[in-house]
């Protein structure tokens, strides 16, 4: 793998700007790449469309994934994830509002490795983003490449 | 026709007898008269026949015996002479059969000088032809007379018979051959003068008609009986159907029911999914991007404008707050239940457990009823402890010494479970909208809340088939009760 990318897949660029403010925030140096629909998270990761000359060891090594989007939703796009041999490993953390019992078992059918609920308060939000990207990027050993 | 068989059979047969008896009687009288006629030439003739044949008259022996034939029966006379002088004279009479059928001999006698001789003997012989004759002859009249009486007392018998009882018994014949018991017949009476006093046929005829009016009136009863049965069934049919119309619109308007409340479920699950997502995503970058300007932009702000964005983003956490209560509320009215049986005080002690691990600050005398047991759902149930106990120890705060007791008693053979607290209390003027979303009797600033977790109480609880209800009195306490599945049963849902 060898990438320190973080993959964020999120439609609302608020909520965009606020994630990246909270790594900052949670001091995290990782490389994040947003994508801001489910299509584009698929092509980014399996290389194609728009971002077929990616490079194959610029896997991402945490992926996180927001379930309402526009075109196909996250559930749909973390079933792809988990069917392709390429990116089955890599670890996906849903991010959502949303605390929907059924999200969430459908979610860990699925093969996620976090679900986590983005709470209000920015303060919360950002410790959780900060014990997040530590757990992932830095506790937490990846899967050989 | 047997029976004047049998008459005529049996008149045969006893005047066959009597006549044969008669005429045997006549034949021993004809014997009897024969034999009268031979003793009367004994003692008539023989004397007579002695002197002649003495003196050898043979014309008067002649003229005697032709007297003597003349005797009813009398067939052949005749006189030979025995004795010393065989001159074998004889004098006959008549014709001598070769087997006589009756005869006699009379020696003949004749005295002289006080010397009686036999001289000769007569031989006397009669025939039976004339009492034959006469026998065939008075057995005929009295066969031919038996005969036509025979016939006529049969004829007289058998018309009698039918005047008297045959033309009634057709009679009676054909009115039963006629008879339908479905139908008011005439009554049976007989032809001819009615008899006095009144004889078996008349009992007869009384017992039909009385028969036969007993028998219509069953068969009226019957046959009332049956259209009364129909009408019934008719009736009952009619019933049936319609039940079965009823249940049929009624299935139909439950289907619809159903239908809408699915409808309405599902749409209030994807407003439910649509309000935790799309209203809590912008409350979050409201109180997010405040958070920034407070926390890294302080320096371009006056006091005053940290103090708004402060409340704007409370704000914005007071709203996410209310809409997770909602969301909380809106969950417990969905779902099956799944009912098992609780063991309530040990679910009572958890949530007490939990709730002193938050606020470890808090000194609450709590005390639970040991052994309290419900059939109910494990979550739901756990979220009306929850509550219940999260009320009690926040509108508690405040009490001096704050004290709770969880039990239950007895109510019409029904448990009712309560929870006290000696907390602040409220006005029992409010106790009725205590249980709508949203109602609160407390300042925020005096006690924090949205007013959602009762109202959530009370669906978990009518979902159990039970009721909930507050007794409260300001400055000293509430107490909250409910009960489970009041009609009975634990499998009802609502
Ligand atoms: N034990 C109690 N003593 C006094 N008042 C109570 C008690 N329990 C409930 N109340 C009153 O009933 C109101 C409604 O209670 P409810 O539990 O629904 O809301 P809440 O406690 O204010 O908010 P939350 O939704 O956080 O539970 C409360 O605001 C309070 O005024
Ligand atoms: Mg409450």
């Amino acid at each position: 793998m060898g990438s320190n990318k973080v993959l964020l897949v999120e439609d609302n660029s608020d909520d965009v700007e606020l994630m990246l403010h909270a790594f900052k925030s949670g001091r995290i140096a990782n490389d994040v790449d947003v994508v801001r629909d489910g299509e584009s998270a698929l092509d980014y990761l399996m290389r194609r469309g728009s971002f077929a000359g990616r490079d194959k060891s610029e896997q991402p090594a945490l992926i996180l994934l927001d379930l309402k989007l526009p075109g196909i939703d996250g559930l749909e796009v973390l079933r792809q994830i988990r069917a392709n041999p390429d990116t089955k490993r890599i670890p996906v953390a849903i991010l959502t509002t949303s605390d929907d019992e059924a999200d969430i078992i459908r979610g860990y059918d699925l093969g996620v490795n976090s679900y986590i609920r983005k709470p209000v308060g920015f303060t919360a939000f950002t410790d959780m983003v900060e014990k997040l990207g530590l757990y992932w990027l830095v506790v937490n050993i990846a899967a050989p490449s | 026709m047997r029976m004047l068989i049998s008459v005529v059979l049996f008149s045969t047969f006893v005047t066959l007898v009597s006549t044969v008896l008669q005429l045997y009687l006549d034949y021993r009288r004809d014997i009897d008269v024969i034999e009268n006629h031979f003793d009367e030439i004994d003692r008539g003739s023989l004397g007579v026949i002695a002197t002649s044949l003495w003196n050898v008259d043979i014309d008067q022996l002649q003229t005697i015996l032709d007297g003597l034939l003349r005797l009813p029966d009398m067939q052949a006379l005749e006189v030979t002479e025995t004795g010393e002088y065989t001159s074998n004279l004889s004098v006959k009479a008549g014709s001598k059969q070769k087997k006589a059928a009756l005869f006699r001999d009379y020696p003949i006698f004749y005295t002289s000088e006080g010397v009686a001789r036999r001289i000769g003997t007569l031989h006397a012989e009669a025939t039976f032809s004339g009492v034959y004759q006469r026998l065939i002859d008075a057995a005929v009249v009295i066969l031919v007379s038996q005969a036509i009486k025979i016939f006529l007392v049969a004829l007289f018998i058998v018309l009698i018979f039918y005047q008297m009882v045959g033309r009634h018994l057709s009679t009676i014949s054909q009115w039963l051959s006629r008879y339908d018991l479905t139908e008011q017949r005439p009554v049976l009476a007989l032809p001819g003068k009615p008899r006095t006093p009144p004889d078996e046929l008349d009992g007869l005829v009384f017992s039909l008609n009385d028969m036969t009016n007993r028998l219509l009136g069953a068969y009226r009863a019957l046959t009332d009986a049956n259209a009364q049965m129909e009408r019934d069934i008719v009736a009952r049919f009619h019933a049936e159907r319609e039940v079965v119309r009823l249940n049929a619109i009624l299935e139909q308007r439950v289907k619809q029911r159903t239908f809408e409340l699915e409808a309405a479920n599902e749409e209030l699950a994807a407003f439910a999914y649509s309000v935790s997502h799309d209203l809590r995503a912008p409350l979050r970058r409201i109180e997010g991007f405040g958070q920034i300007l407070v926390q890294e932009h302080a320096e371009h702000l006056d006091e005053q404008a940290v103090h708004y964005l402060d409340r704007m983003c409370a704000g914005a956490k007071d709203m996410a707050d209310m809409i997770d209560s909602f969301l909380k509320l809106s969950r417990s009215t969905r779902g099956e239940l799944a009912i098992e049986t609780l063991d309530l005080s040990a679910m009572a002690a958890e949530t007490v457990h939990r709730l002193r691990e938050k606020t470890p600050d808090r000194e609450i005398d709590v005390v639970i009823e040991p052994g309290l047991t419900v059939e109910g759902d494990r979550r739901l149930l756990g979220v009306v402890l929850e509550n219940l106990f999260e009320n009690a120890w926040k509108y508690t705060r405040k009490a001096a010494h704050p004290s709770i007791t969880f039990g239950a008693d007895q109510q019409d053979g029904k448990v009712r479970f309560h929870l006290r607290d000696n907390g602040t209390g409220f006005d029992m003027a409010h106790a009725k909208r205590l249980f709508s979303p949203f109602v609160r009797l407390h300042r925020p600033e005096d006690f924090e809340g949205t007013g959602v977790g009762l109202a959530t109480v009370q669906r978990i609880i009518v979902r159990h088939g039970g009721r909930v209800w507050a007794d409260a009195q300001v400055g000293v306490g509430a107490t909250f009760y409910f009960t489970c599945w009041e009609k009975g049963t634990n499998d009802g849902q609502q």
